[in-house]
């Protein structure tokens, strides 16, 4: 019986970093997935921002929706806001993921987006953006420490 | 008879080392998940209740209601959050920003129980031309 005397605190110590280990990338990969909700969201309300001006000259003289001249600024603006938030988990500030983000306008349609390949039949913004962020717990347990998430949103006004 | 009250007492240990570390572990699997459930859920209503307060100007009774309806949807107690919506009154084309924090309690049995400040907040345009 003396063998066996020890052994359940040996498994305990030698179980311990992988059960921490799962822990921590449990909790990593809970917080990566809101952090891919809040970027995913920013996309959203960015183009939504974006898309619900429109050009007040062209509606008056030609009765059509036209999107604004400063679309895609607009978008950058409030790309950038929404990500403010989490700003300490972003590998880059706010403002500088919103002005490496690919944010194109598509006054005239029908128009195939080239990037995406989406067809768009009244006047859209899109926002296709690589936003890198922290994944310290993953680093802990000789995981990438950075993860990059991909967003992609468009917008139409009508 | 002492080789058996001995492996009594080696069970008893290793029994008092699987509860006393695996169940804090376990609890912290289950407890995170419901706090990143809930994160989530504010982050939806916080861009929901952003949109809203931008069709209608700003804060007033209507988005209050319309957070806490959202709020208990999502299983959050309304009266434990606090909502910030600011400017309070917005232009066209101005930015609104509407913040939900919430208190959130952890509690890992032998390990640690305490409380977290889950805020979420989003920011959308004016849409009214007063």
């Amino acid at each position: 019986m003396s063998g066996q005397q020890g052994s359940a605190a040996i498994t305990v110590i030698v179980l311990m970093p992988l059960l921490i280990g799962i822990l921590a990338g449990v909790i990593e990969l809970g917080a990566l997935r809101v952090l891919a909700a809040r970027v995913s969201a920013a996309a959203d309300l960015a183009t939504l921002a974006a898309a619900d001006d429109q050009d007040a000259d062209a509606l008056l003289t030609t009765g059509k929706i036209r999107l604004p001249a400063n679309a895609v600024p607009v978008a950058r603006q409030f790309f950038a806001a929404n990500l403010e938030q989490v700003a300490p988990h972003l590998v880059r500030t706010p403002d500088a993921a919103a002005a490496e983000a690919d944010v194109a306008a598509f006054p005239d349609v029908p128009a195939i987006d080239p990037l995406t390949g989406w067809r768009y039949d009244h006047p859209t913004v899109r926002i296709a953006a690589s936003v890198p962020v922290r994944t310290p717990l993953f680093g802990a347990v000789l995981l990438p420490s950075v993860v990059t998430i991909n967003v992609r949103a468009a917008s139409a006004a009508r | 008879m002492i080789a058996l009250r001995d492996e009594r007492g080696l069970a008893t240990v290793e029994t008092t080392l699987m509860v006393v570390i695996l169940v804090p572990l376990l609890f912290g699997v289950i407890e995170f998940g419901w706090l990143f459930q809930r994160w989530l859920a504010a982050e939806t209503v916080a861009a929901h209740a952003a949109r809203f307060a931008g069709e209608i100007g700003g804060d007033d009774g209507s988005l209050r209601a319309y957070i806490a309806r959202e709020l208990t949807g999502v299983g959050i107690d309304p009266a434990r959050v606090e909502i910030e919506v600011t400017p309070q009154r917005v232009g066209w084309r101005e930015p609104v920003r509407v913040s939900v924090r919430s208190q959130e309690r952890i509690d890992l049995p032998f390990a640690l129980s305490t409380s977290v400040t889950l805020s979420a907040s989003a920011v959308a345009r004016g849409e009214i031309n007063r």
